[in-house]
């Protein structure tokens, strides 16, 4: 209790520091605020329990010995602690190789992806030209078709290209995205008109405007974009799977349809693979948040 | 804003300048904003916009996928409209949408609220609520068969315990699409909660004092601050959760395959049902045609009727 | 933490190249292998890890007696194999050999996909299979592929719980001479309903996940048919005679709720779980089962009615028309059906042979080879109407069918002769 208290204490500190004014008033306040801090910090980590339980659960199947969840019998950790599901995983997908595929298909349409979306972006917010809302809207109407239904005209288009069964059938597709043109768009806009003007009046082009002014800004963009894409990039399968025909090539989410077998899926060789593919993205993803929200408290959609 | 930018240059180009030199200098702009655009478009024109006429063409077609097409007119579309289960999967789809968007919004700003206050160890909690954006949608759906199994799942096996009746999560129309619901839920609140939080960060403090001095409770500042200041994140997100709800897809062919009966299925599981599983393409394309179209009806009615549009306009 | 983009460009660009400087360029080549010399065949299947190992092995032994060729061999999960392969087949990309089962062979045979097998086969040589597989890889009389494997379901038996229920484990049936009746299975059934606790369940049927065809071994027990060239014969007195008897199955609560056509559990699950006291399980299952049942089990035969019937599982191998090599892909199909690479692959995966001449016991099973004999005599219970029926061109469709329809019928109330009705509706505009 003691230390729950001075926890609050610090939390309270970080509250009144920036604000001096007003501090009798408040320190009436102050019992029913904490009566109030009390009941957020309950209520928060109720939610927080609830959310992280699947997660937890994947482990509990990740760790268990084959088949044990579904035994009967409410048992909320496993039994014994084994590394038999992994070892299953490793034994039956070749987990570095298509790892490293991912890897490589990951980093292509992120880099791809996000240096074409600012570049599309800063046009849309910033410069001027014929046919420019009507492209964007068009682009924007993109977003909302569900893959399943152009997927099979994707193939065909795929397939016409040459690029059938390599690395670009996934990258090139993977990188037509339109939604962080959307997002750029809107950071773009919320930049200040007098720091281009500015660079605009010293006689500095387009190009060295967005590369020398404008980019050096976008840290929190290009985290989000960066965040996202690779995030879509590294969980899809349903692409990979056709666009990919060797499977020396495959991606690791691929992995998952193999452990599913024809009938009856392991279920807890799938959440061990499952665990190693989510592992680095989670890393990332806590690493890189606090520009992720700020990525986006910056780019207007606030 | 833009209508801003343009007048600002419009000042700055104001100098006595012959027109040819005007125009050739918009002229240029108008170049380099088309080269700028270009590598996108170009992307987006082969992969997107072409497959797209593609499936268009495809949906008045008849094919097994391979050998010679047949056209068929708009037989599909004739078909679509006489077929029971296309009306199901249109109303579920709605279903899902009316049952995951509120909760997810009102969920996610709730939330970001008692993040954006003062709580102990809130940098966890708020990572903890967002992690699950980080798993696909097939591994959660694995996820959610595991904890919903029916006869020995973790879910039922907690009910009984607690000396309630196990529920029919795989057996039963209704509990079958609130384990859907829940777990599309799941998934995305944490999405929800990021971007209100970015938005809550960008409402002065001063407001709230303000509101507070005029004698607004609690309640009245979050009704008549927090929310309207909120309102394009909420914008921003309601396309973006409908979007996500009229294309869900991983979960529902993981979890119960549209099933039992034709409960949870959705346009999306039922366009790929006609056009992989059972090699209906024309029919399949001319379900992704139609979903398509609502989309876009929905998105464009929420732009007109928005008071936010200029966020994109 | 500082970030620059600059850096993060760098970073992200550092990451990418020496990505591809370690991953050697391969993945970039595009076109895809498969161009390579003209003694070359790449192969496409799915397969479980045994399937995998032994097709490995087999291609190892053909490509030791054939010097100088190459057989690539791609597993792919089986989730969209034949998407994959319909996407392949119109752009021109396919394999020149691929593994299908005996339904969707007939799309691809009727579509004039398939390399014609004619002049690979002699009377003699095709006089060594089961008649019924044979049929099961012809269209029009003309052979499409070889019938590499079959596999067919029986009933698996949880000695205990049916012990407890008060029934003698000796006297269960043991081969298709003693088989149960159908009226025999159902008093079984009724014994086991009173003995056991509502949450668990008799038995249980594998008509789940795209096996809602297994249904109709039902049909032919009771010696009805479906399909007659383009007629459908299904809204019959013995399909009434199936449906009936098999929606008992709900309505007596003899199998789970979860388990019906159109449900996402599996069969074999719920018998390994102790949900379900029997089951009907391929016997490809019986490794899997093996290794997770932690009680006794046994095989015993399916019931009969008027005769003794059993669905067609199994996988054939094909060749495409398009193939460069015709005649390396024909020869690398006839000795994938060779007696000795047949028993090999069979006695890795306990799944069935083809070949008369490895009937019986001749083939070793490796996993409980105790009770395979009961799924070698159930096959012998197909018959080769069943097998053109089963394998017509429109079996998918009508797969999708039995799927909606029976679910209709069992868990929505949907009256027989309604479901008859739509069945035969179905079929007719399937088979048309």
């Amino acid at each position: 209790m003691a230390q729950t208290t001075s926890v609050l204490e610090i939390a309270d500190a970080e509250l009144l520091g920036p604000r001096g004014a007003a501090r009798v008033q408040r320190r009436r306040r102050y019992s029913s605020e904490r009566k109030g801090i009390v009941w957020r910090t309950i209520l928060v980590a109720l939610v927080a329990l609830i959310v992280v339980f699947p997660l937890y659960w994947m482990l509990v199947v990740a760790f268990s010995p084959r088949g044990e969840v579904f035994e009967p019998g409410l048992r909320l950790w496993p039994s014994t602690l084994t590394l038999e599901n992994f070892a299953k995983v490793f034994d039956r997908v070749p987990v570095l190789d298509w790892f490293g595929n991912s890897v490589v298909i990951g980093a292509f349409v992120t880099a791809l992806t996000v240096i074409v979306n600012l570049l599309a972006g800063y046009a849309f917010a910033r410069l001027r030209f014929r046919g420019r809302n009507g492209i964007f809207l068009l682009g924007l109407a993109t977003m909302m078709i569900p893959v399943q239904a152009i997927m099979v005209a994707q193939f065909k288009l795929v397939s016409g290209l040459g690029i059938y069964g390599s690395y670009w059938g996934v990258i090139l597709p993977g990188a037509a995205a339109a939604f962080g043109i959307f997002l750029a768009r809107q950071f773009f806009l919320s930049i200040p008109d007098e720091v281009i003007e500015a660079a605009r009046i010293d006689g500095a082009g387009q190009l060295r405007i967005f590369l020398q002014v404008v980019l050096p800004l976008c840290k929190p963009l290009i985290a989000v974009l960066t965040l996202l894409t690779l995030l879509g990039s590294w969980n899809d399968f349903a692409w990979p799977l056709i666009a990919l025909k060797d499977n020396e090539l495959f991606t690791l989410p691929i992995g998952l349809l193999y452990l599913k077998n024809q009938t009856s899926p392991d279920y807890n060789a799938i959440m061990a693979l499952s665990l190693i593919a989510v592992l680095p993205m989670v890393l990332l993803f806590v690493f890189f948040q606090r520009y992720f929200v700020q990525g986006f408290a910056r780019s207007g959609i606030k | 804003m833009t209508a801003l930018t343009a007048r600002g240059r419009e000042r700055a180009s104001a100098s006595p300048r012959p027109r040819a030199a005007r125009r050739a200098a918009r002229f240029k702009e108008s170049l380099v904003g088309w080269g700028f655009v270009a590598p996108n478009l170009v992307l987006m024109s082969l992969f997107l916009f072409i497959p797209i006429v593609w499936a268009l063409i495809l949906s008045f077609q008849e094919t097994k996928g391979f050998g010679d097409p047949e056209w068929v007119g708009a037989a599909n579309y004739a078909k679509l409209l006489a077929d029971p289960v296309f009306w199901q999967s249109l109303a579920n789809t709605l279903v899902f949408t009316v049952a995951t968007v509120p909760i997810e919004l009102a969920g996610g700003l709730g939330l970001a609220v008692l993040l954006n206050s003062v709580i102990p160890a809130r940098g966890l909690f708020r990572t903890i609520i967002v992690l699950p954006m980080v798993i696909s949608g097939v591994a959660s759906g694995m996820i959610a068969v595991i904890l919903f199994y029916e006869s020995n799942g973790l879910v039922n096996k907690v009910l009984q315990a607690l000396g309630l009746d196990a529920i029919g999560w795989q057996s039963q129309g209704t509990p079958a699409m609130v384990s859907v619901v829940i777990a599309a839920i799941w998934l995305r609140l944490g999405f929800n909660m990021i971007i209100y939080l970015a938005g809550l960060q960008s409402i002065s403090p001063e407001l709230y004092e303000a509101a507070r001095i005029d004698g607004a409770s609690k309640w009245q500042q979050f009704r008549s601050v927090t929310v309207p200041l909120v309102g394009p994140s909420t914008f921003f997100l309601l396309i973006m959760n409908v979007i996500a709800s009229f294309q869900v897809f991983d979960l529902i062919f993981v979890m119960t395959g549209g099933g039992p009966g034709n409960a949870t299925s959705v346009l999306v599981t039922y366009a790929y049902r006609n056009g992989f599983q059972i090699r209906e393409q024309g029919y399949g394309a001319a379900i992704g045609i139609v979903i398509l179209l609502i989309t876009l009806v929905f998105t464009f009615i929420q732009w007109k009727t928005n008071r936010t549009r200029d966020l994109v306009e | 933490m500082k970030l620059s983009s600059g850096r993060l460009f760098g970073a992200v660009g550092l990451v990418a190249a020496s990505t591809l400087v370690l991953s050697g360029c391969a993945g970039f080549g595009g076109g895809g292998s498969g161009g390579g010399g003209d003694q070359t065949l790449t192969f496409t299947t799915w397969g479980s890890e045994s399937e995998e190992t032994t097709f490995k092995d087999l291609i190892a032994q053909f490509e030791a007696e054939h010097e100088g060729t190459d057989i690539k061999l791609n597993v792919v999960p089986y989730d969209q194999m034949f998407s994959n392969i319909d996407a392949q087949l119109a752009s021109g990309d396919a394999p020149d050999i691929f593994r299908v089962d005996y339904g969707n062979l007939g799309v691809y045979s009727s579509q004039d996909q398939l390399l014609d097998l004619s002049d690979s086969f002699s009377d003699d040589e095709i006089a060594e299979f089961t008649p019924a597989m044979w049929e099961a890889v012809s269209y029009e009389g003309v052979p499409y592929g070889v019938p590499h494997q079959t596999d067919v379901s029986a009933l698996l038996v949880n000695t205990q719980m049916v012990k407890d229920a008060g029934i003698d484990p000796a006297s269960l049936p043991t081969t298709q001479d003693d088989a149960w009746t159908w009226d025999e299975f159902a008093a079984v059934a009724g014994e086991l309903r009173s003995a056991l606790p509502a949450d668990k369940y008799p038995f249980v049927y594998n008509w789940q996940l795209g096996g809602a065809p297994r249904w109709l071994s039902w049909l032919f027990q009771a010696d009805g048919t479906f399909l007659d060239g383009d007629t459908a014969t299904i809204d019959s007195p013995e399909g009434a005679k199936a449906l009936d008897f098999t929606k008992s199955f709900f309505e007596q609560q003899w199998v789970p709720p979860t388990s019906s056509t159109k449900g996402t559990v599996y069969a074999d699950s719920l018998f390994t779980e102790g949900t379900a006291a029997m089951a009907f399980v391929g016997s490809f299952l019986v490794p899997d089962i093996d290794s997770l049942a932690k009680f006794d089990w046994t095989a015993i035969p399916m019931p009969r009615d008027e005769r003794g019937a059993t669905d067609l599982g199994g996988n054939a191998l094909v060749a495409t028309k398009g193939t460069k090599n015709p005649e390396l892909a024909a020869e690398f199909l006839k000795f994938m059906v060779s007696a000795d690479a047949m028993s090999e692959f069979c006695a890795n995966t306990n799944e069935l042979p083809t070949r008369l001449d490895l009937e019986g016991d001749a083939v070793q099973f490796k996993i409980r080879p105790d009770v395979m004999p009961v799924f070698v005599d159930q096959a012998a219970t197909i018959e080769p109407g069943d097998v053109k029926q089963l394998t017509s061109p429109a079996m998918a469709a009508i797969n999708t069918a039995l799927q909606d329809q029976l679910e209709a019928a069992f868990i929505g109330g949907q009256s027989t002769a309604d479901t008859l009705a739509n069945l035969s509706a179905a079929i007719e505009e399937a088979a048309k």
